[in-house]
């Protein structure tokens, strides 16, 4: 097999199981075992369990945003980029809960670097997925916005996922379109589209 | 906490805590289970005095604006103070285990009775998602975390404006809550 792909074997088993074991109770030991692979395989590409974790986070992001990018399929309809990347975001950690909480809760454990790039993350996908402040129709709004939605959509995906219902997640995707939107638009039409993604009305 | 907030949690020892108390190692263990368990009371007991200003400040004023805007007055300036703690309280609890992040998730959530008073003052409240106060919540705790995690605590009450902003805005909109924070601005 190709070293290459080797590597990516355990940043694959790093994530999940980091995801279900809690990144502090993982041990390079458990991350070779899921991997398949041998602890000089994985000590010729990683320093120790914490260097292999944030590159793994980083394929994750990178992961997860290539298809949040794709969702969107280059939409120049900003609502609906919005809602396509809410939900692809929503239904991928729905699907695989241990990604899920690696990806929002675990990583909370793994250091500063780690959580550097967690917040980091979560800035690049709240300002792509805006890529619509010209809809607030000149209005002034402060610098900050993004990381206010930022926190706002975190934080409801963050509690989810802590009480361990990460596939219930899809049924949060009206809130978390509220949350993203209500900035440009305000409480009355952001409560509007948010009822016309609910379950009930589809 | 003092010692959690110098070394951080995980360099933390039961012996550092003892000879900070001035107390024995029976003692501890007499009181606590373990680390984890002295570093919750203590979370607890750091989020109380948190809450109890802030509720403070927040009925000292009339009319939900001015409430909101007194109560995060209040709690940029009591984080300011003890930028180590601050940041224990708000970045480093995630060090500390599960049950730490479920406290820090519900200490957070102890400020939805201030947020949810804008349900009422809001035109449409009655139409906004029950989770209003928690995006609102989570909007405020990520400025503010942003800000510690920079090294920025001492400065956090010039986060003020954002701050209150972030709390009016889901409920009022973009320019009532623009509006009111520029008739607060000094």
């Amino acid at each position: 097999m190709a070293s290459e792909s080797r590597r990516d074997l355990i940043l694959a088993a790093m994530i999940r199981v980091v995801g279900s074991k809690g990144y502090k109770e993982t041990s390079v030991a458990d991350v070779i075992e899921e991997a398949g692979t041998s602890r000089t395989t994985f000590y010729k590409h990683f320093e120790d369990k914490h260097e292999c974790f944030i590159a793994a986070y980083e394929m994750l992001v990178e992961r997860v945003f290539a298809e949040v990018v794709a969702s969107c399929n280059g939409s120049e309809d900003w609502l609906q980029r919005v809602k396509s990347g809410l939900a692809t975001i929503v239904e991928l950690f729905a699907l695989d809960p241990e990604l899920a909480r690696t990806a929002v809760v675990e990583v909370a454990a793994a250091g500063a670097e780690a959580r550097q790039l967690h917040w980091n993350a979560v800035a690049r996908f709240t300002q792509y997925l805006e890529g619509g402040r010209e809809l607030s129709g000149g209005r002034e709004l402060p610098d900050n916005i993004s990381l206010m939605s930022a926190g706002a959509v975190s934080g409801l995906i963050f509690d989810e996922l802590l009480a361990g219902r990460a596939t219930q997640l899809p049924a949060l995707l009206p809130d978390l379109l509220f949350a993203m939107l209500v900035p440009y638009i305000g409480p009355s039409a952001a409560a509007e589209e948010m009822r016309r993604v609910a379950p009930t009305a589809s | 906490m003092r010692i959690a907030a110098e070394k951080g949690y995980a360099a933390t020892t039961i012996a550092d805590l003892t000879r900070e108390a001035g107390i024995s190692r029976t003692t501890f263990y007499e009181m606590f289970d373990d680390k984890e368990a002295c570093f919750l009371a203590a979370y607890d007991r750091v989020v109380d005095a948190l809450v109890r200003r802030v509720t403070v400040a927040y009925e000292a004023e009339e009319g939900w604006p001015n409430r909101a805007r007194a109560g995060l007055a209040e709690l940029l300036e009591a984080l300011a103070e003890e930028p180590e703690v601050a940041r224990l309280a708000l970045i480093d609890v995630s060090a500390a285990g599960p049950a730490a992040q479920r406290r820090y998730r519900a200490a957070l959530q102890r400020l939805t009775p201030f947020f949810e008073e804008g349900r009422d003052f809001a035109p449409g409240g009655r139409n906004l998602p029950a989770n209003t106060s928690r995006m609102a919540i989570g909007a405020v705790a990520g400025l503010i975390a942003d800000e510690v995690s920079e090294g920025r605590a001492e400065y956090l009450s010039g986060l003020l404006s954002d701050v209150l902003f972030a709390t009016l805005m889901p409920y009022i909109g973009p320019e009532a809550a623009a509006r009111e924070v520029g008739e607060r601005a000094r």
